[in-house]
């Protein structure tokens, strides 16, 4: 498998927190963290596996970091690449943006080429709506650790075992 | 199958890679000019100098720039809310003109200091002056979009509030009112999370309050971040372009974040912890704006800097200018209560000597109605029941005025008593001609939803320093005698006269009804027309109307003259008075008339003479004695011709009680001839 790229910005703590247990599921010397923060353009494209960390905030907004990342990544060239993204969300009190930012920058991924890998069952969630989801699985690993906390490590080692199926 | 409005793509035609630099840095400006007005606003009132309220908008940064550059003066109208300072900077008022208001000068061009700091506009531009009972604009700007497409005018009218606004009932009606009648209005919701310090989840139950109008037919929904610049350009523009083209409204939720407390009135310490105030602080769509310039190489830390200390070297110029400014002269509190009524030439005093065939009360109003309508062609008619086939009005007041003069001028309205007022205001802004006639309500009973609407309607031309009036005539089927009960006998101008601000005639016979109305109709501002129904039909009422009759605003008639008692009386009562007076007569008393007409103005004139003249008096109306009008009229005699008296003044009116249904109780609570002839003898043999 070739090296992963693990993105997610260093200053959150509970995606932060996620990515160190993601980073253990693999073998650790397979993949790479980089804090979204400070990515450039170079750096992204240097992977052709990537995991992208996503919170979502407000009412269903990527966070500053990514969204402002937005506009570089609109310009690059993804086909070849594969992503997961994995995203946290709270089910229960913003039950209409359930981890909508995995939609959002799943969307944009694949708009400029890249294939998505990764996808998750919806069920076992009880939330209004979100951007991830498409048909009855979300684009990426939906965590919530407001409510389902209790089930966050088990579906971290479920996906990391499907992404190193899907990973090249 | 229809698309679905609200899942259509925003073209991005802004962009940070895209959009001129030019462009960039005049928004850069704009923001950073906004911010240092907005941080400087507390200042002023530490010193005493002023702005005591304010309502800060940071962390609205890029819905309110969006919203200020879409707007064109030439051909839009924007109703922007009190936290809409950048709004207002970005639409061409100047910082100067933020600080003059701001600090409530005589030069604030928003109302030259009398409306409430941080409410600014420039009314000759279109940017209107609102209300603080926040988000009532609505209506205002969905009357706007009505004369918008009537007139056939490419523009848009844009309302701004923010997000808990939306719970109140008048903003529901102008969405609804918007969507049915597909208006080109902009409803732009800032959600910054909170109204005051209550978050949004005890507002309504969609964390998106837009969402709860999806049902909503011919109305397009667009979500934007309000945090950021390109998402909210790109969310306005396509709003404007979309509403115009379809004639349709749109409604634009922007998430924002508030950064600071509601206004310098709250602590949002009370109830945001640390970690919210963090991060709202670090969502600051300002330093979002900059990084993006930054990152994206489109200016350097020097340019930016540059235009920072052009900006704020801006602010302090023109502080210092604000500073100088005159203030408001004590003096000029009476200016622009009401605007100059229509004059007469032909019937300076409104009276005639006609003596032809006699009209009813209803055909003078129909009749003048028709012709008004005819000599005007900017001139409208709505209200509920208005027109259905062959019935017009709930009286057949306007009756045949719909086959006359087509459904765009004489129409229906739904059953919301304050759209129909609120929406007359916004509609009388479009264009100094227009004048509005609306049936207030279906009964005068059903009025009271209006009131917000009604106190609005009184204070536009004071609060606007005198640069907008509502042209609007308020027609309110009014009082009881047909065994109506409690919701169809009210007579309510006890209570509606205590606001300043509005013209309130109350006819009792045919020609002045139609001397009033036409007046009413003619003149600039608010007249609230109140007709006695029980009359409509009447024969007691009728009389003989010159062609083309006037009756100028505060001129009584002396309806019967008389030496021994004076009697004070409108509407209704009129005929009760002239009754027991005649009865009077016959046993050798002289008893004096005067029918007012005009409440507001007063014609303390005639009132005065006739009192110095008889040295009695006694003021009759069908509304309640207690608080009623009538109290008005009694104490300016007595304070102003108590040497003239022989006797108390005297009142007759309703109990202070409701207005029963049966028959038996509506007698024992109105007044009625007897009674009036009672308090007359009483009075006359003091």
């Amino acid at each position: 498998m070739k090296k992963i790229g693990l993105f997610y910005s260093f200053h959150t703590q509970k995606t932060a927190k996620v990515a160190e247990k993601i980073q253990k599921a693999f073998d650790e010397k397979g993949i790479e963290a980089i804090n979204v923060e400070e990515v450039d353009e170079k750096t992204f494209l240097k992977y052709d596996n990537l995991i992208l960390g996503v919170p979502t905030w407000f009412d269903g907004e990527l966070p500053n970091y990514w969204d402002e990342f937005v506009p570089a990544i609109e310009e690059m060239d993804l086909k070849g690449k594969k992503v997961a993204i994995y995203g946290l969300g709270d089910q229960v009190n913003y039950p209409e943006n359930f981890c909508d930012g995995i939609g959002i920058l799943g969307k944009l991924m694949e708009q400029q080429g890249a294939e998505l890998v990764g996808f998750v069952s919806a069920d076992d969630y009880n939330f209004e709506s979100s951007r991830s989801v498409r048909g009855d699985k979300f684009a990426g690993l939906a965590l919530d650790q407001e409510n389902q906390a209790r089930k966050t490590n088990k579906r971290i080692e479920d996906w990391v075992a499907d992404l190193k199926k899907s990973f090249s | 199958m229809k698309e679905n409005l609200h899942e259509l793509e925003v073209p991005k035609k802004y962009h940070i890679k895209k959009t001129d630099k030019e462009t960039l840095a005049k928004w850069f400006y704009l923001m950073t000019v906004g911010r240092a007005i907005d941080e400087k606003a507390p200042n002023y009132l530490k010193q005493a100098i002023g702005w005591s309220y304010h309502a800060p908008y940071a962390g609205h940064d890029g819905i309110q720039l969006a919203i200020g550059q879409v707007f064109d003066k030439e051909t839009d109208h924007l109703f922007p809310y009190y936290r809409d300072m950048l709004t207002n900077l970005s639409a061409g008022m100047t910082s100067e003109e933020l600080i003059l208001n701001g600090i409530s000068k005589a030069t604030d061009v928003t109302s030259g200091g009398r409306h409430m700091s941080n409410h600014f506009g420039k009314p000759e531009w279109n940017i209107h002056n609102v209300s603080s009972c926040t988000g009532n604009h609505t209506l205002h700007a969905v009357g706007v979009g009505r004369a918008m497409r009537y007139y056939k005018h490419k523009g848009v009218s844009i309302s701004s509030q923010g997000e808990s606004s939306v719970s109140e009932g008048y903003v529901y009606e102008a969405i609804n009112g918007a969507s049915n009648e597909q208006l080109p209005v902009i409803f732009v919701l800032q959600d910054n999370g909170y109204g005051i310090s209550v978050p949004k989840r005890d507002q309504t139950a969609n964390r998106k309050v837009a969402n709860n109008f999806t049902g909503f037919k011919n109305l397009r929904i667009i979500h934007c971040n309000g945090k950021d610049v390109f998402d909210s350009m790109n969310a306005m523009a396509e709003a404007k372009a979309w509403s115009i083209e379809n004639q349709m409204p749109v409604i634009v939720q922007a998430n924002c974040v508030r950064i600071h407390s509601h206004s310098n009135s709250d602590r949002h310490e009370l109830y945001r912890n640390d970690y919210e105030l963090n991060y709202v602080s670090e969502y600051d769509p300002l330093g979002k704006f900059r990084r993006m310039l930054l990152r994206y190489n489109r200016f350097t830390e020097d340019e930016l800097d540059e235009l920072t200390n052009k900006a704020l070297q801006e602010v302090k110029d023109v502080h210092k200018k604000a500073l100088k400014a005159p203030d408001p002269d004590p003096e000029s509190i009476f200016d622009f209560v009401l605007p100059e009524p229509y004059v007469s030439e032909n019937y300076p005093d409104g009276t005639h000597n006609e003596d032809g065939d006699k009209k009813k009360l209803i055909e003078a109003l129909n009749g003048t109605l028709k012709e008004e309508f005819r000599r005007n062609p900017d001139t409208f008619i709505w209200g509920q029941d208005m027109a259905n086939k062959d019935k017009g009005g709930i009286f057949n007041v306007s009756k045949g005025m719909q086959q006359e003069f087509g459904i765009e001028r004489v129409f229906n309205g739904p059953i919301a008593e304050d759209y129909i007022t609120g929406t007359a205001n916004g509609m009388s802004r479009f264009k100094e001609d227009i004048r509005i006639v609306v049936e207030g309500a279906e009964f005068a009973d059903y009025f009271w939803p209006a009131m917000e609407q009604f106190v609005e309607m009184t204070h536009e031309y004071w609060r606007t320093n005198g640069k907008f009036s509502p042209n609007v005539t308020i027609r309110l089927a009014s009082g009881g005698y047909i065994g109506g009960g409690l919701y169809h006998s009210q007579t309510i101008e006890g209570a509606l006269s205590t606001f300043p601000g509005i013209r309130i005639v109350y006819p009792s016979f045919a020609d002045d009804a139609a001397g009033l109305l036409r007046t009413s109709i003619r003149s600039k501002g608010p007249t609230l027309f109140l007709e006695p129904k029980a009359l409509y039909n009447s024969p007691i009422a009728a009389t003989p109307i010159p062609e083309e009759f006037e009756v100028p605003f505060g001129r009584a008639r002396v309806r019967k003259e008389g030496s021994d008692l004076t009697v004070i009386t409108y509407g209704n009562t009129t005929h009760m008075c002239l009754n027991a007076a005649n009865k009077l007569e016959e046993e050798g008393y002289s008893v004096e008339v005067i029918d007012l007409r005009s409440l507001i103005p007063l014609d303390k004139e005639t009132i005065l003479e006739s009192v110095k003249k008889t040295n009695k008096a006694i003021v009759v109306h069908e509304d309640k004695v207690f608080a009623g009008f009538g109290g008005e009229i009694a104490a300016t005699i007595t304070s102003e011709a108590f040497e003239y008296l022989d006797g108390p003044v005297q009142r007759v009116g309703s109990t202070f009680t409701p207005v029963g249904f049966n028959r038996i109780l509506e007698k024992a609570i109105l007044p009625n001839d007897d009674k009036v002839y009672d308090a007359m003898a009483k009075l006359l043999k003091y």
